[in-house]
C-alpha cells in the first residue's frame, strides 16, 4: 500500500487555511480512531486478556495479577491445536481456489457476455450467501452423507455404482469452495461492471484473442477486486464453523473453529484457552493481510476514469450457449441442490428415506414444521428483532466504513495506515469468542446498552468492519483521481466532492457493502449468542436453537422462511442498486 | 331424545360438576401454587425473565401450559447451552447486571459455586422432594430427566435390551454417543456406566466404534436419519420423535436409568421475585411435574411420582441417582479417561 501513499490526495494544501486544516484531519482522525478503539481494540484486549489469564476480567476485575503465558503455552504444545490448523489450512486453502476460479468465472459471464438469461442466473446465484453456514452444513449432509445421503440414494436408483462421500476433507473443501464462490462473485463482479472496457478493445484491436485479452487485460485490472475477495474468502473461511461442525464431526475431522466451539461448551467451559487458539487465528489473519498489502502495493488500478464509457458485453457467439450451461450447471450445484434438500428436510414429516421411492412418497410430507415453527411466539419476534439489528447495522455499519475507506484510500491524513490496521483486526476472531469479549467489555458500560438491539448492532458493525471496508475500497481504488480533481478546481470542498463525485460514483459499491452488511448481520449467530436477551432474541439464534434441539424439520424450514425473506429484502435492494448503477454511469458520461 | 344426546348431557354436567368442585377448593390450589398473596403480587409484576440451559421449545410448552393457569403473567426466555449460560451468569452478575428472575441449569456441579447469588426459595410442597435431588436448599430440580436406549426400527431387527447388549459385535459402527465433556447430564451417565455397569464396560463400547455427538439432540436427530441405528439417548430428547411418530422405538434398560436432577433458583437480584416464585411453584407441584412427565418425556424427584412417561414401569426399572460428592470430585480425571478410552481428541 506504501506505493499508493504517492498518489493519493493531498488533502491539506497550502494556502491560509493550512493550520486550521491540518487540526480538522487531524481531529477526524482521532474522531475515527477513537470509535475503532471503543468497536475494536478495547474489546480485543479484554480478549488478550482473558488468553494470558484464567480469569473472566469482569467477575474478577481488570487485573494482571494472574497474568501468565501458561495457556498460550498448552496450546502452542498440544498436537491437536496443530492437527486443527493443519486441516484448517488445507480446507480453506482448497475452499478459496475453488470459491475464486467458479466466482472470478461466473462473475465475467454474467458481467461481460452475452449469455442468456444471465440476470436471472445472476439473482439467483447469490442465494447461497442468504443461508447460514450451520444451514449449508445441514444440507450437504443430507444431500451428501455416506450412508443416507440423497446423492447416494439417487445413484443407487439410477443403479449407478458412484457413492460421494462428504464427510471428508474433500467434501469440506468442495462445500467451502461453492459456498463462498458468490462472495467472490460479489467482489468481482462489482469491479468489472464498473471497468471502463476501452482497454479489452484496444488489447483486441492489437490482435490479441477474447481469451488472451481476458487474462492479460481484463483480469489483472480486477486484481484488487480479486485478491481482496480472495483473501476475504479465505478469512472468512477460517472463522466458519458450521460447515466443518455439520460435516466434519462425524469424522472426527478437527478445525480451529470446531475446537474453539468445543472449548466454549464444554462443561465447564474454557474460555481462556479458547482465548488462546483464537489469538493463533489472529496471526494467520494478520499475516494474508500483511500479504495482500505486499502484493497490491506500488500498482495503480483505476479503471474509472474522467472519460465517458458504456460497459460492453462480449459477444460469444454459439459460445454464449456454452456458457449459459456453465452458468446452469452452477446453479444447479449451488443453489437448487441445497434448496431441494432444505426443502425435503422442511416439508418431511422425518428425514428417513429409505430409497428413491420413499422420497417420492408424497404422504410423507406435511406442513408441521411449519405450523410449530410459527405456532412459537418468538418466532416472529426474532424475525422483527432480526431486521431491525440488520437495518441499523447496514446505515450504521455502511456510514462508518465509507468514512474509515475514504480516510485510508483518499487522503493521506496522519495515522490512515493506523486505521487500515485496526479496522481489518476483527476478521480474524470467531464470532463466539468475539461475542464473550465483547460481553466482558460492554457490559459494565452505564446507560443500559445491555440488553438492547443496539449492543448486537453495534457488535455486527465491529465484526462485519473488515468486510464492509475491504468491500467498499475497491470501489474506491478504481475511482480516477482527476475526477476528484476536477470538483476540486471547481472550488468544492472536501465534503462537497465526496457528495458531488466519489459517492455517486461509488454508489453500486456502497449499496452492495450495505446489502452484503445486512445479511451478515441477520445470519450472525457467535457475537448473538451473548448479547441476546429475552427481548431481543434474533433469528439466528432461534435457529440454533432448533438446530441443537435436533429439529433438522423444523431447521429446514426457518431457513426456507429466513432465504425466503433475505431474498425478498434484498431482491428489493438489488433493484435499488442497479438503478443507482445505471444512473452513475450516465452521470459521468 | 336419543341416547347420544342424553350422554352428552351426562358428560356437560359431569364437567359442570367438576367445575363446581374445583371453585369449591380454592383454599387446596392456593396451597399448591402459593398463598393468594404471592398470587396477586406475581400479577401485578406481570412477567418474569428466565434463563434456561434446556431447549427453548420444550419450555415454550411448559410456559403455554404455566399460562393456562395464569394468562397474566408473562415468561421471557432466554436459552443457552450450559457452559454459555453459567458464562453469561457469572458476567451479567458482576457487571450488576443479572436480567434473570429464574436461572435453570441442567448441571449442578456448576451452579453450585454461585449459590451466594441466589436467596432463599422452596415450594409449597418442599417435603415431597427426594432429598438425593437436592444440593442446596436454594435450588431445586425443576426438570429431571432420564437416560434411556432407542433404536431405529426400520435399521434394527434385533434390537438390544439392556446396556451390555449395546456393547456386542453385531451392532459394530451402528451406535452413536455423546461425548463425555457435553455436560452434566452425560457425565451421569458415564459415571453410571463405570460404576454401575463395570470399570470395562467404557473399553468394551469404544470396541464398538461409536460415532460421537456433541450432545443428545444432534444424535437423536442422526438415529430419526439412520445416520445411526442405536443410541443411548434422553428420554424426552428422543420422546418427542416418537410420539410424532419417527421409526424409534425407546426402553429403558434393566441394569438401571440414570438421572440428572437439574437446579432451578431465584437470583437475590430479580426484579419479578414474586411471579418467579409462582412459576417455580407450579412446575414444581404436582400439576407442573405431571406435564411434564406426561408431555415432554421427564421423570420427577418428588418422592412418589405422580405419572410416569410411556414405558417406564417402576417395578422394573431402576433409576440411578449419581452420589453429588463423586459428581463433583470425579469429573475431570474420569472424563480424561473416558476421553482417552474412546480416542476423543482435546
Amino acid at each position: 500500500m506504501n506505493g499508493l501513499a504517492g498518489r493519493r490526495i493531498e488533502v491539506t494544501r497550502s494556502g491560509g487555511g493550512d493550520f486550521r486544516r491540518r487540526v480538522l484531519a487531524g481531529s477526524w482522525v482521532a474522531l475515527l480512531l477513537a470509535i475503532l478503539g471503543f468497536l475494536v481494540i478495547y474489546p480485543l484486549l479484554t480478549l488478550l486478556l482473558g488468553a494470558l489469564t484464567d480469569t473472566n476480567p469482569v467477575v474478577d476485575g481488570f487485573s494482571l495479577r494472574h497474568l501468565s503465558i501458561a495457556n498460550f503455552l498448552t496450546v502452542l504444545v498440544n498436537p491437536n491445536v496443530a492437527e486443527a490448523l493443519f486441516n484448517t489450512l488445507i480446507a480453506c486453502g482448497g475452499g478459496t481456489l475453488i470459491a475464486v476460479v467458479i466466482g472470478l468465472a461466473f462473475s465475467w459471464i454474467v458481467v461481460r457476455t452475452n449469455t442468456p438469461f444471465k440476470g436471472f442466473i445472476a439473482a439467483a446465484s447469490i442465494l447461497p450467501l442468504f443461508a447460514p453456514p450451520l444451514v449449508a452444513g445441514v444440507a450437504w449432509t443430507i444431500l451428501g452423507s455416506p450412508k443416507t445421503g440423497l446423492i447416494n440414494t439417487m445413484f443407487k436408483w439410477i443403479n449407478l455404482d458412484w457413492r460421494v462421500d462428504f464427510y471428508s476433507m474433500w467434501g469440506l473443501v468442495f462445500v467451502f469452495g461453492i459456498y463462498y464462490a458468490p462472495y467472490v462473485y460479489m467482489f468481482t463482479s462489482s469491479a468489472l461492471r464498473n471497468m471502463d472496457p476501452s482497454l479489452e478493445e484496444a488489447a483486441e484491436i492489437s490482435g490479441a484473442s477474447a481469451f488472451a485479452t481476458l487474462f492479460s487485460v481484463t483480469f489483472p485490472l480486477i486484481m484488487p477486486a480479486i485478491v481482496s475477495g480472495m483473501l476475504l474468502s479465505f478469512i472468512v473461511m477460517l472463522g466458519i464453523y458450521g460447515i466443518p461442525a455439520v460435516l466434519g464431526a462425524p469424522t472426527n475431522i478437527s478445525m480451529l473453529t470446531t475446537y474453539i466451539f468445543k472449548l466454549t461448551n464444554w462443561s465447564p467451559p474454557l474460555y481462556n484457552t479458547a482465548a488462546a487458539v483464537a489469538i493463533i487465528l489472529m496471526v494467520v489473519t494478520g499475516a494474508l493481510v500483511f500479504l495482500q498489502q505486499k502484493v497490491l502495493s506500488g500498482r495503480s488500478y483505476t479503471t474509472v476514469a474522467g472519460k465517458a464509457y458504456r460497459p460492453r458485453n462480449l459477444d460469444l457467439g454459439r459460445w454464449r450457449w456454452f456458457t449459459f450451461g456453465l452458468g446452469i450447471v452452477y446453479l444447479v450445484v449451488v443453489v437448487v441442490l441445497p434448496s431441494l434438500a432444505l426443502i425435503v428436510a422442511a416439508f418431511r414429516k422425518f428425514m428417513f428415506i429409505r430409497d428413491a421411492a420413499s422420497l417420492f412418497d408424497m404422504r410423507q410430507y406435511s406442513l408441521m414444521h411449519f405450523e410449530s415453527i410459527f405456532d412459537n411466539p418468538l418466532t416472529m419476534r426474532s424475525i422483527y428483532n432480526a431486521i431491525e439489528v440488520g437495518v441499523i447495522t447496514a446505515v450504521a455499519g455502511g456510514t462508518l466504513a465509507f468514512a474509515i475507506g475514504y480516510t485510508i484510500h483518499r487522503t493521506r491524513m496522519a495515522g490512515w495506515r493506523s486505521l487500515d490496521l485496526v479496522s481489518t483486526l476483527p476478521v480474524a476472531i470467531p464470532g463466539l469468542v468475539v461475542g464473550v469479549a465483547y460481553l466482558w467489555a460492554w457490559i459494565g458500560i452505564p446507560g443500559g446498552l445491555y440488553g438492547t438491539i443496539w449492543i448486537l448492532a453495534l457488535a455486527f458493525v465491529a465484526r462485519f468492519m473488515p468486510d464492509t471496508v475491504k468491500a467498499l475500497s475497491t470501489s474506491f481504488l478504481q475511482i480516477h483521481r482527476e475526477l476528484e480533481e476536477a470538483a476540486w478546481v471547481c472550488g468544492k470542498g472536501v465534503l462537497g466532492t465526496i457528495w458531488t463525485i466519489v459517492l455517486p460514483l461509488a454508489r453500486p459499491g456502497v449499496l452492495a457493502s450495505m446489502t452484503l452488511l445486512f445479511v451478515l448481520a441477520v445470519r450472525e449467530l457467535g457475537s448473538s449468542l451473548f448479547l441476546y436477551t429475552s427481548n431481543t432474541m434474533v433469528m439466528s439464534v432461534l435457529l440454533l436453537d432448533f438446530y441443537e434441539g435436533g429439529n433438522l424439520g423444523k431447521t429446514a424450514a426457518f431457513s426456507l422462511v429466513q432465504m425466503v425473506l433475505l431474498g425478498v429484502l434484498i431482491g428489493g435492494a438489488n433493484r435499488l442498486s442497479r438503478g443507482a448503477a445505471q444512473g452513475s454511469v450516465a452521470r459521468a458520461g | 331424545m336419543n341416547g347420544k344426546i342424553v350422554a352428552r348431557m351426562m358428560a356437560i354436567a359431569g364437567v359442570a360438576a367438576c367445575i363446581v368442585a374445583l371453585k369449591g377448593a380454592p383454599a387446596q390450589a392456593q396451597q399448591e401454587f402459593g398463598s393468594p398473596e404471592l398470587i396477586a403480587a406475581a400479577k401485578a409484576e406481570g412477567r418474569l425473565v428466565f434463563y434456561t440451559a434446556n431447549f427453548a421449545e420444550i419450555e415454550q410448552q411448559v410456559i403455554k401450559a404455566f399460562n393456562k393457569r395464569y394468562p397474566e403473567i408473562k415468561v421471557e426466555m432466554v436459552r443457552a447451552p450450559g457452559g454459555q449460560l453459567i458464562t453469561r451468569v457469572r458476567t451479567e452478575a458482576a457487571a450488576g447486571k443479572l436480567i434473570a428472575d429464574i436461572v435453570d441449569h441442567s448441571d449442578r456441579a456448576l451452579m453450585q459455586p454461585l449459590e451466594d447469588l441466589f436467596q432463599d426459595y422452596a415450594p409449597p410442597n418442599a417435603a415431597d422432594y427426594n432429598p438425593d435431588a437436592l444440593i442446596s436448599s436454594k435450588f431445586w430440580p425443576r426438570a429431571t430427566i432420564a437416560w434411556s436406549i432407542a433404536y431405529n426400527t426400520e435399521l434394527v431387527k434385533d434390537p438390544p435390551k439392556s446396556w451390555m447388549d449395546i456393547t456386542k459385535p453385531q451392532y459394530d459402527k451402528m451406535t452413536g454417543q455423546v461425548f463425555a465433556q457435553s455436560g452434566g447430564t452425560t457425565w451421569t451417565r458415564i459415571m453410571f456406566e463405570r460404576q454401575v455397569l463395570g470399570e470395562d464396560y467404557w473399553a468394551k463400547q469404544a470396541a464398538t466404534h461409536p460415532i460421537l455427538y456433541p450432545s443428545g439432540a444432534p444424535t437423536a436427530d442422526a438415529l430419526v436419519r439412520g445416520e445411526i441405528a442405536i443410541a443411548p439417548l434422553l428420554y424426552n430428547v428422543i420422546y418427542q420423535k416418537k410420539k410424532d411418530g419417527a421409526p424409534i422405538e425407546i426402553f429403558f434398560p434393566p441394569e438401571g436409568s440414570p438421572v440428572n436432577p437439574y437446579a432451578s433458583g431465584i437470583p437475590k437480584t430479580a426484579a419479578h421475585p414474586n411471579a418467579a416464585r409462582l412459576f417455580l411453584n407450579w412446575c414444581l407441584s404436582k400439576e407442573g411435574q405431571t406435564f411434564m412427565i406426561k408431555e415432554l418425556g421427564n421423570l420427577t424427584s418428588l418422592k412418589t411420582a405422580p405419572a410416569y412417561p410411556e414405558g417406564f414401569d417402576p417395578k422394573v426399572v431402576k433409576v440411578w441417582y449419581p452420589k453429588f460428592d463423586d459428581y463433583v470430585k470425579l469429573h475431570s480425571a474420569w472424563v480424561a479417561d473416558w476421553d482417552k478410552t474412546f480416542g476423543y481428541r482435546q
